[in-house]
């Protein structure tokens, strides 16, 4: 038991030099080079059904050559901060590998340069909880390293957001299953009982 | 099954047993009757309740999100988790003493069923943290579990026995954070349903698990080596004793208390840890629901060799240095266990987090272990209620450090594990104070008032003279005898005789 405590101690120490601690991309580092919409129905939209078309460019106000090592536009569905409260597991840090505002993925396409407008249309994924949303696009070099953003939102995010309401996720059919085994279970055990009163009864007559 | 006449001479064992019928040995592969089957099912019924119990648990990161939960819903419904058993552990402590303990665990799973299958039903916070109350409750089989071992083996080995079908009980809280993820990955990469309906379909499992274990407990169980209650009342084997006694006996023994605090920070702190461990280690350290639930379930299932090793560690110490032996083990598992806990609450790196974790959880789940290694030998006559009473401190210990720990914003999780620990460490010294006066306790010797205490005055002072008189006490004469074990090894050569005035032979048996 010693040997193996003595081992384990060891390992644990090692391993503590062993972890490193790589820092992401800092979010107030981005620039806001592009211009994203959002377009959807009026109203709360409905995950599984409705759709949101996206749209983003480059913004025409951005400086010149800014765009030159953006490869990919990630776009993301991201929780307005009126749905972030009292949810740590949806908290916004600065650092973007430990960012949880944006956790959703709406769509990833490939930078065409030019200025042109992209567009994609999502349907919301039954996945989606209930809340209050605003859009995100970031722009990623090819290494998959964040460079800009652009949102549907203003900064302090509390102009244009949008709701989604979730799936509830119950279905008829496992309503009734539920039922019947809970009947089955309450009946066995009402079921044993008498049978067991009735065995030691007819023994006692005897 | 036993035979209706239940008459002691014509039953043969298969164990070798001592003067109560009680097995001196555990043969862990036999589940012949009366003793290794009780055995078996009395840990598979409790080690079901602790599955359904926190099957929410690793579950989380889903339906918080399908529920629209806030971070106070999600500690609340920790809580509320384990506060139901809180009343039911009393309740099934009473019943055991008063009925028996087969139909409290079976009548128990049967109708937990119902309750585990109703979360079809949920659709907002209050739902949810509702079920999870009346899931709970079950939690009570603890009782049923460990006072069936209690009345089916004997003192010297009741550390080791208790520890093991405790240990491999409380497993159940490791096993459900492997079980339900899995059975979510498979519903919804094969069975095609969609998280918020997957989470729902994998309850059932659980549910049919209760209904399969409360049928075998009526069918294949007995409640004591030599039949059923029923059996044994009509023959005059067992006395029938009542409620406000077994309640007042157990109420004015003051390490009763001592031990609900205490068990409240070796298995109160296991049941919290059952509830935030795996959400802890996603968030903290970002990593796959998966991933988070194995090594969440390394805490749970620790207990497997953990709390045996409490018990057995227990016994051992009791051979030399008897009960203070017990109590010495008890009072190092546990504070152990607190130091490791404030050191996961401090690990920054994922590794760091696992040892600490998997060290803390050694220490705990040994103390619970170490812990029913004494409780058989607080009283004999509300041995139910003490264990029911003490399984309740553990979850009153449970909801009180989730509740103060984690379910606020005001500190992390990660501040809440380290506070935690150390309340542990500071709640653990109060083991100091629980005095046996045939035994001693940590710091004093055995009594030395009227000429010394013995076992036969400890344990027969539960009955009064009326009592006395009538033969009610003879069950717990003769417990005190077979504990003549706990003096240890230097008394117990001059304690083989049985006191003059202690007659254990009940006027009836030829």
């Amino acid at each position: 038991m010693a040997i193996q405590y003595r081992f384990l101690l060891a390992s644990v120490f090692v391993s503590c030099l062993v972890a490193t601690c790589y820092g992401g991309v800092s979010f107030k580092t981005l620039q806001t080079t592009l211009a994203v919409t959002a377009t959807h129905k009026e109203g709360v939209l409905k995950a599984g059904l409705d759709n949101i078309t996206v749209t983003w460019a480059l913004d025409p106000s951005a400086p010149a050559g800014a765009d030159a090592s953006y490869k990919t536009i990630k776009v993301k569905l991201c929780y307005a901060p009126v749905s972030q409260v009292d949810r740590g597991w949806r908290k916004t840090k600065d650092d973007l590998t430990k960012d949880k505002t944006c956790s959703h993925k709406i769509v990833a396409k490939p930078y065409i340069a030019g200025g042109a407008v992209a567009t994609a249309t999502w349907t919301v994924q039954r996945d989606v909880p209930t809340a209050k949303y605003f859009v995100r696009a970031y722009a990623h070099d090819a290494a998959d390293v964040e460079l800009a953003y652009g949102q549907t939102t203003s900064v302090d995010k509390k102009t244009n957001l949008f709701d989604i309401e979730a799936v509830t996720g119950r279905h008829v059919s496992l309503d009734i299953a539920s039922i019947c085994f809970s009947a089955f279970s309450v009946v066995s055990l009402f079921g044993f009982f008498f049978l067991e009163r009735r065995k030691t009864r007819i023994a006692e007559a005897k | 099954m036993a035979d209706i006449n239940g008459s002691m001479s014509a039953n043969k064992f298969d164990l070798p047993v001592d003067s109560e019928h009680k097995a001196k040995t555990l043969k862990i592969l036999s589940f012949k009757q009366p003793h290794m089957r009780s055995f078996h099912l009395a840990w598979i019924s409790f080690f079901t309740c602790f599955i359904s119990t926190f099957a929410a648990a690793p579950l989380v990161p889903i339906i918080r999100d399908n529920l629209n939960l806030t971070r106070s819903d999600i500690g609340n419904a920790g809580v509320a988790s384990v506060s139901g058993s809180i009343a039911s552990r009393l309740i099934m402590g009473v019943i055991c003493d008063l009925i028996a303990p087969r139909y409290g665990c079976a009548f128990l799973n049967l109708l937990t069923a119902p309750v585990v299958f109703s979360v079809a039903f949920i659709s907002s916070a209050q739902g949810y943290i509702a079920v999870r109350f009346m899931i709970g409750f079950s939690l009570a089989t603890f009782v049923s579990c460990q006072y069936w071992t209690s009345v089916m083996f004997t003192s010297s080995i009741i550390g080791t026995v208790n520890g093991v079908a405790g240990g491999w009980g409380d497993m159940g809280g490791g096993v459900t954070q492997l079980l339900m993820p899995f059975l979510f990955h498979m519903i919804t990469t094969y069975g095609g349903a969609t998280p918020f309906t997957a989470w729902r379909i994998a309850f059932f499992i659980p549910g049919w698990l209760h209904i399969i274990i409360g049928v075998m407990v009526l069918a294949l169980g007995q409640d004591f080596p030599d039949g059923n209650l029923g059996a044994l009342q009509k023959s005059g084997d067992v006395a029938k004793d009542k409620f406000s006694k077994v309640l007042k006996h157990a109420v004015t023994n003051y390490r009763t208390w001592v031990f609900f605090l205490l068990y409240g920070f070796s298995m109160g702190v296991e049941l919290c840890i059952n509830n935030v461990i795996a959400e802890y280690f996603y968030d903290r350290f970002n990593l796959k629901l998966h991933t988070a639930g194995i090594i969440a379930a390394t805490f749970g299932m620790a207990n497997f060799a953990a709390r045996p090793l409490g018990g057995y560690a227990s016994d051992v110490a009791s051979r030399k240095f008897g009960m203070r032996g017990r109590l010495w083990v008890l009072w190092i598992v546990q504070t152990l266990g607190g130091v490791f806990c404030i050191w996961l609450g401090r690990a920054n790196s994922l590794s760091v987090a696992i040892a600490s974790m998997i060290l803390f959880s050694i220490g705990a789940q040994a103390a619970c272990g170490a812990t029913y290694g004494i409780i058989p030998f607080v009283s004999r006559r509300s041995l139910g209620l003490i264990s029911g009473l003490t399984g309740a401190g553990g979850n009153f210990g449970g909801g009180l450090t989730q509740l103060i720990f984690f379910s606020t914003t005001r500190f992390s999780t990660a501040s809440g594990l380290t506070y935690m620990g150390a309340m542990a460490v500071a709640c653990t010294i109060p083991v100091a104070v629980v005095h046996f006066p045939q035994w001693g306790s940590m710091f004093l010797p055995p009594s030395k008032k009227g000429g010394g205490c013995t076992e036969e005055s400890y344990y027969s002072s539960e009955w009064n003279e009326e009592e006395r008189m009538k033969g009610l006490h003879h069950g717990s004469v003769k417990f005190a005898e077979n504990s003549r074990s706990e003096r240890g090894s230097r008394h117990e050569i001059a304690a083989a005789v049985t006191p003059p005035g202690y007659n254990s032979t009940p006027a009836h048996v030829v």
